[in-house]
Parts: C-alpha cells; structure tokens; sequence
C-alpha cells in the first residue's frame, strides 16, 4: 500500500530525516513513536506531500509519486486522508460545511468542480456527510458552528471530514494530544473501528504509549531521524522504550 | 433508511432560520444594487461605446508636455505647504480639543460633550465642502486651502487624540495627582509621555493624508497642484494633463515611501521613543518644512484678518435655508448615494481578485504580490477628485464617471485591506483542505475565505460609508450628485441654497456613519 525508501530531508543543514524505510501493508495499524523532535510530523507530512523529501521514493498503491507534478500529487491526497492535533477545521462554518469539504477532492472534473467550488453539493453528497457525522457520533451537532465545540467533538468532525474523501490511509499526527484521557480512549477507539471495520490503513503518532498498547498491532519508532524499532507492539520492551526516549541516559544523569 | 432520516433532518435545520434570512439578505442587497445601477446610470453599452474614446484620450496624453515646468514646481511646492500647514494648525486645536473630549482627561461633562460633538460636526464634512466655503467666503487661494485640511485634520485627530487619551494607564497619573500636583501637571507629566508616541504616529498619518488631498483642493480653487490639472483639462490639453498627473504620481510614491519609513520608525521604537536626540533631528526636519511653506505660502495675517468678517459675512448670508427645492435635494441624495454604492460595490469586484493576488500566502511569489500591493499602493494614492476629472473627460459628465473614480481610488484601500485580512487567517485548517487533494479556488473558497470574510464585511461597510461621503463632492467636477448642485449654489451666490443643501449632506453623513459602524459591530 505505502512503501518508503531511503527518504532523507533536511531543513537549514539539520538533517532531521536519515535514511528512513518503511512499509505499510494494506488495512495495518502503525504507531509511530519517538522523542520530540525526532521528525515524526516530518514524515507523516512526507506521505502526503507537504514536505519534499531531498531523496528517496514515496510509492502509494504501487505508483511512485512524483512530487514536482501537481496532479499526480493531488490525486494522491485524494487517497490520503489526515488528522490533525488541532484539528485544523475551519472555523465559523458548521460541521457539516466541514465534512462536506472532504469530498471537494473528488469532485473535481466538470460541472461537479464548478458546484462544488461554490458551494452547492449534491443530496448524496450531503446525505453521505450526515452519515459519517452519525458514524463519528455527533450528528446532533451537524449544524453547530465549529468554533463551539468541545475538542473531542471537532477532532469528531475532522474524522468524518478525512472519511468524506473515502481515503485509503488515514494519516494522523497527534490526534488526541489536546484532549482529556477519556475523550482520548473514545477518540483511539472510533480510529481502531475505523482501522477494522473499513479495512483502512491507519498510520498515527501517538505519544501515549498504553494508548499505542491497546490499539496497535505495529509499531514504528523513530529517534534522531532514523527509525530504531519497527515491530509487533508486544515485542516493544521496557529497553526498548528507555533507549528510543533516553530515560536510561537521564537516570544516570540524575543518580550522578 | 437512516439516510432518509438524516436528509429530511438535514432540510429541516436548514430549511428554517439561517438560511431563509440569508436568502432575503441577498434579495435585499441585490434589490438595492440593482437600485443604485439604474440611479447612478450603469449601463454597458455607454461604457463600451466610451472605450474608443477613453483610448483616444490616453492617447492625446502622450508624450507629456513639461512646457509650464516652473508652474508646476511653483504649485508642488504649494501643494505640500497647504498639506503641512493645514496639519500643523490642526495639530495645534486638536491637541487641547482631544483632551476636552477624552472622558479621563476633560475637566467637566458640558466641555466633554461639546467638545466632543464639536470634533463629530468636523468630521462629518468633506474636506472638499470645506474648500469649497472658504474659497467662496475669502477667495481663490491656498489660504481657504489651508484652513480647509485644517478643520478636516481637527475632525480626524480630535477623535483619535481622544480615543488615545482614554486607552492610558490611570496609575501613573494617579500617582501625579496623589502628590497634590495641579491638572495641567498631571497632562504634562502622566498623560503626554504616555501618548506621545501615538500622537506622532497619528500626526504623521494626518500629514500623508493631507498632502495627498491637497492635490485635489486645486480643483475647486484651494491651491495647489489641481488647480492647473483642472486648467489644461477644461482647455483640453492633455499633454500638459499628463505631465501633472506624472508629478501627482511621484509625490504620491514619494510620501507613501517616507511614511512607511517612518511607520516602521515608530513600530520599532527608534522614533518618538523618549526625548532623544533622534527627536530633535525630526524636529529640526519639520522646522525646516515650515520655513519652507511660509515661503511658498506667507501667511498673511491681513487676508485672515479681512477674510474673518467675510466668513461671518457668508455664514450669516446662509440664513434662513431655502426650503422650496427640498424633495428634488432629497432625489438628489438618494442618487448620491447609489455612486457611493456602486463605487463600492466595483470596488469590491476588483479587489477580491487583487487582495488575493497580494497576499503573500495566496500566490507564494514576491513579484506577483508586490505587483499587486504597488498598484493598490497606486490606486489609493491617486485622489478621487484626481480620478473623477479623468473619468469626465474619458465617459462624459455624469454618474458613471463617479462610480468609476470611487470604484478604482478605494480598490486601492480594499486591496489592501483583503490581503491583510487574508494573510493573518489561520493556515492550518487551509492546509487540512489541501490535504483533501482540493484544487486551488476550492480551497481558497472553501478555508481563506470563510475564515476572512467577517473582516471583508467590515472592511466593506467602513468603505461603503468613506464612498457615501465622498460621492457628495463627486459633483464639484461633473461626476455626478449633489456636489453639482453644491458648486453651483455657490457660484451664483444663492447661499442659502448651500445651507440646505450642506444640511442635507451633513444629516446623510452622520446617518449614514451610524449605521455602519451599528453594521460593523454586527458583523465582526
Ligand atoms: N518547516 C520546517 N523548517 C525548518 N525546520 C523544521 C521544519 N519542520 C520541522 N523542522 C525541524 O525538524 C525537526 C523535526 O521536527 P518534527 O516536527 O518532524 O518532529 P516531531 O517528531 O514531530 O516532534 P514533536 O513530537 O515535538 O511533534 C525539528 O528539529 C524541527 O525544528
Ligand atoms: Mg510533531
């Protein structure tokens, strides 16, 4: 499904990506963990081409993306569906607004894009974003202006939204960084249903690791760029994680 | 089966409130648009047929003759004297006159509330009306120019030096008045220090302002440059036109470089930071600028002395108001305030297209958006009495030249004003519907403009009321409403046809700045 191979990106001479190789077969769930810094957005942002890799290839599906043509890289988000910490939904506007525009990436030929531009979308179109707000829970809020609900809701309505493109990989980059532990374990649960139910590939970073435990078969670490530990989640040690987040290194520190 | 539930939820929630108050909103903006269309004239073909022409005109204008190259250094040179000296008077009635009317700073209610309306009164009249008074009540001249700017300057910097006062810390000054000093003390050592800074900052933007419209003063005879636009226009000599209209150009990028300079000056805290040494170098600039426009305009006691009795002449003359021609004043009103309308409703249809093109987060590429700031640097710099008396001569005396010269001179202002707006909105959500593999427009219109379109409105309504004013003077070079009727009550010295006729724009004004700034506060 997703394949990555020997990506390096630099920003300002740092190098804050090494080398890096993953794949991801279709309908897995991947953690991706790792020490601030480590360049985890950066490669999730590699994926869907806001960040230009300086070397390596990106194939999705089998097709390598070619990051310099616009289409090609368009038609490759449409696939891509992304979550973000702060939701990024756009404020002022209702839910359902929100999750409609999830599909302007597929309505992009002919009459569909001239309506869809302006605003005017079709009943299934509509019908359809309802159906997802009803999936994610809060179908009752479809017509509340974003900017008045809870976190949990608006990290709800940006999961329909990445649903509306009917994305084959959901990205998402520290989703439940900004709520509370409860609304954290409903939001981790909705993705993993998503992950099983829908078949649709799932790669998260996540900084909480029980989280990780109780949703993920796979994880992937990185540290300084490079990936130190791609594994089933039940082979992830306490070694392991000492060294991927240093403690082993501040222990010593403090008992000196 | 719960699809059909969802979608006749779905009807039913947007079947209801929003969207049928959105429904008549348009209706009744379209309604009024369509309106003002057919009030200010609007028609395709005149403007079509009128293309031909406009180009023939363009054409005359080349190449420009400098022939009266002394004259017009002459008038340059007035021109910024009438600016700076009208700044420099206003400066000095509104410092006293903005601290009557700061609540914190006025000594009792009666001067705070008529201190107040008084610098309301100023403001609500054109500076053009002004000229237009002072020329007819002490003659052609940049004296009647000067006292002009002077009183719009008071209309602008009384409220500004107002609001100042009253957003200050109170602790220092009570700490003053603990010590038992007296009132005048307290403003010397508590109040001043801490509006200083944006007392010069305003002082400055008033003298931008001022020089530019000192350009346009001539048109009525005030002095300066536009006296001799108005000239070689009338006598058709478009050669002679472009050359001042070239000069117009380079003292608008001139001014508009220094001010920025300064503005950043200001922002950064290395100007009018504290009694420095830089000050007094600025100081000794201004000096130097008022030596210079004593030379160009001595100002002789004499003719303000004489000129006194003939104001209070004038004035006296405008009582009792006519009062027969009323309701056709009123049509003329309406027809007005269609100019402004339509001013603003084009210059809106031309800024989206530019604010976008401005913004540097839209386009990504320095050379398309500083191509874009410097014509809407361009567009705000040139008067629209400057461009009015090009549209004259272009599609003919009327309406349409108005609309048009509002139109261009405030996509200038709104140009701008959108690619602010647009480059401070939140690029997160924007990013999200990229990453939906949205094309471009759909994304501008589905995550920039949401996000800025509450300060569009604003922005829009502050400029609908700016065109409204404006369109009252319009007239004064034959582009259509009231100014017209205005100009020529004056003319043939049936003054009390300018009382009623001033009455009736000064009520349009105030009503009209009400209610925009009632919409404005909605709207945000
Ligand atoms: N656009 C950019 N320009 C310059 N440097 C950048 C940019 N984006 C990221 N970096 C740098 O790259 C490094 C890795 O950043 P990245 O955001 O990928 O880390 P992260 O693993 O997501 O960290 P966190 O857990 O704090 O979100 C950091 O040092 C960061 O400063
Ligand atoms: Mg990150």
């Amino acid at each position: 499904m997703l394949k990555m191979e020997s990506i390096h990106k630099r920003f300002n001479g740092a190098e804050v990506l090494k080398n890096v190789d993953l794949k991801v077969k279709k309908g897995e769930a991947v953690a991706l963990i790792g020490p601030s810094g480590s360049g985890k957005t950066t490669l999730i942002r590699v994926i869907n081409g806001f960040v230009l890799p300086d070397n390596g290839r990106v194939v999705v599906r089998g097709k390598e993306i070619d990051y310099r043509k616009k289409d090609e890289l368009r038609q490759m988000r449409k696939r891509i569906g992304m979550i973000y910490q702060l939701f990024n939904l756009v404020d002022r506007t209702s839910a359902i607004d929100n999750v409609v525009s999830g599909a302007l990436g597929r309505m992009d030929r002919g009459f569909e894009l001239i309506s869809s531009t302006i605003g005017l979308f079709s009943t299934e179109v509509r019908e359809r974003a309802m159906e997802l707000l009803n999936f994610v829970g809060i179908e009752d809020k479809a017509f509340e202006r974003v900017d008045r609900l809870s976190g949990g809701q608006k990290q709800r309505v940006a999961i329909a939204r990445a649903l509306m493109q009917e994305p084959e990989i959901l990205l998402a980059d520290e989703p439940i960084a900004n709520l509370d532990p409860r609304t954290s374990q409903k939001i981790m649960e909705l993705l993993t249903k998503i992950n099983r139910e829908r078949g649709i590939t799932i790669i998260t970073v996540l900084h909480h690791l029980e989280s990780v435990r109780d949703h993920f078969h796979r994880v992937v670490a990185l540290k300084d760029g490079e990936i130190c530990f791609d594994g089933r989640t039940d082979c992830l040690t306490r070694e392991h994680i000492s060294s991927i987040y240093e403690f082993a290194g501040e222990y010593e520190c403090a008992a000196a | 089966m719960r699809s059909s539930v969802s979608l006749s939820h779905y009807k039913r929630v947007m079947g209801q409130g929003t969207k049928v108050r959105r429904f008549l909103l348009w209706f009744l903006l379209i309604i009024i648009l369509a309106l003002s269309f057919k009030a200010s004239q609007i028609d395709i073909r005149t403007f079509i047929d009128g293309m031909p022409h406009a180009l023939s005109l363009i054409k005359e204008m080349f190449p420009p003759d400098f022939a009266r190259w002394k004259r017009i250094i002459t008038l340059t040179a007035e021109t910024i004297s009438v600016g700076f000296w009208g700044t420099l008077l206003g400066i000095l009635v509104s410092v006293p006159l903005g601290i009557f009317s700061a609540k914190n700073t006025s000594p009792n209610a009666v001067i705070y509330n008529t201190s107040k309306e008084l610098v309301n009164l100023l403001r609500a009249v054109p500076d053009i009306i002004y000229a237009l008074i002072f020329v007819t009540a002490i003659g052609i001249g940049p004296v009647a120019g000067v006292i002009a700017l002077m009183l719009a300057t008071v209309g602008l910097l009384g409220k500004f030096y107002a609001e100042a006062v009253e957003t200050i810390d109170p602790k220092p000054v009570e700490a003053i008045e603990a010590a038992g000093s007296h009132k005048l003390s307290v403003i010397r050592h508590a109040v001043v220090p801490q509006v200083f800074p944006l007392f010069m900052g305003y002082n400055l933007y008033a003298l931008d302002h001022n020089i530019r419209a000192a350009m346009a003063l001539g048109l009525v005879g005030a002095g300066g440059l536009g006296i001799e636009l108005f000239t070689q226009m009338r006598s058709f000599n478009y050669q002679k036109v472009s050359a001042i209209l070239i000069v117009m150009l380079i003292i608008i990028i001139a001014i508009d470089r220094v001010s920025a300079y300064l503005r950043k000056g200001i922002i950064e805290g290395t100007l009018f930071s504290a009694n420095k040494f830089r000050d007094y170098v600025l100081m000794a600039i201004v000096a130097a600028m008022a030596f210079i426009s004593i030379y160009f305009i001595p100002v002789d006691l004499k003719e303000i002395v004489y000129g006194l009795p003939r104001i209070w002449e004038f004035l006296s003359n405008m009582f009792p108001p006519e009062r027969s021609d009323i309701p056709r004043y009123i049509w003329l009103m309406l027809e007005t305030i269609a100019i402004g309308i339509c001013g603003t409703f084009f210059a809106i249809v031309i800024s989206i297209p530019l604010g976008m093109l401005a913004a540097r987060n839209v386009t990504h590429s320095p050379v398309i958006s500083n191509a874009a700031r410097e014509i809407a640097n361009f567009l705000r710099g040139i008067p629209d009495l400057v461009f009015a008396l090009v549209f004259v001569a272009a599609v003919g005396l009327g309406p349409f030249a108005g609309v048009l010269a509002l139109a261009l001179h405030t996509a200038g202002f709104l140009g701008k004003f959108y690619a602010e707006a647009i480059e401070n909105i939140d690029p997160k959500p924007v990013e999200a519907v990229e990453a939906t593999g949205a094309r471009f427009l759909q994304k501008i219109i589905h995550a920039v403009f949401p996000q800025a379109l509450p300060l569009f409105n604003s922005y829009n309504l502050y400029i609908l009321d700016r065109n409204i004013r404006a369109s009252t003077v319009l007239g004064v070079v034959g582009a259509g409403g009231i100014g017209f009727e205005l100009i020529m009550s004056m003319r043939i010295f049936e003054h009390q046809r300018t009382a009623t006729l001033i009455i009736i724009i000064l009520i349009t004004i105030t009503a009209v700045d009400r209610i925009s700034a009632y919409l404005r506060k909605k709207v945000v």
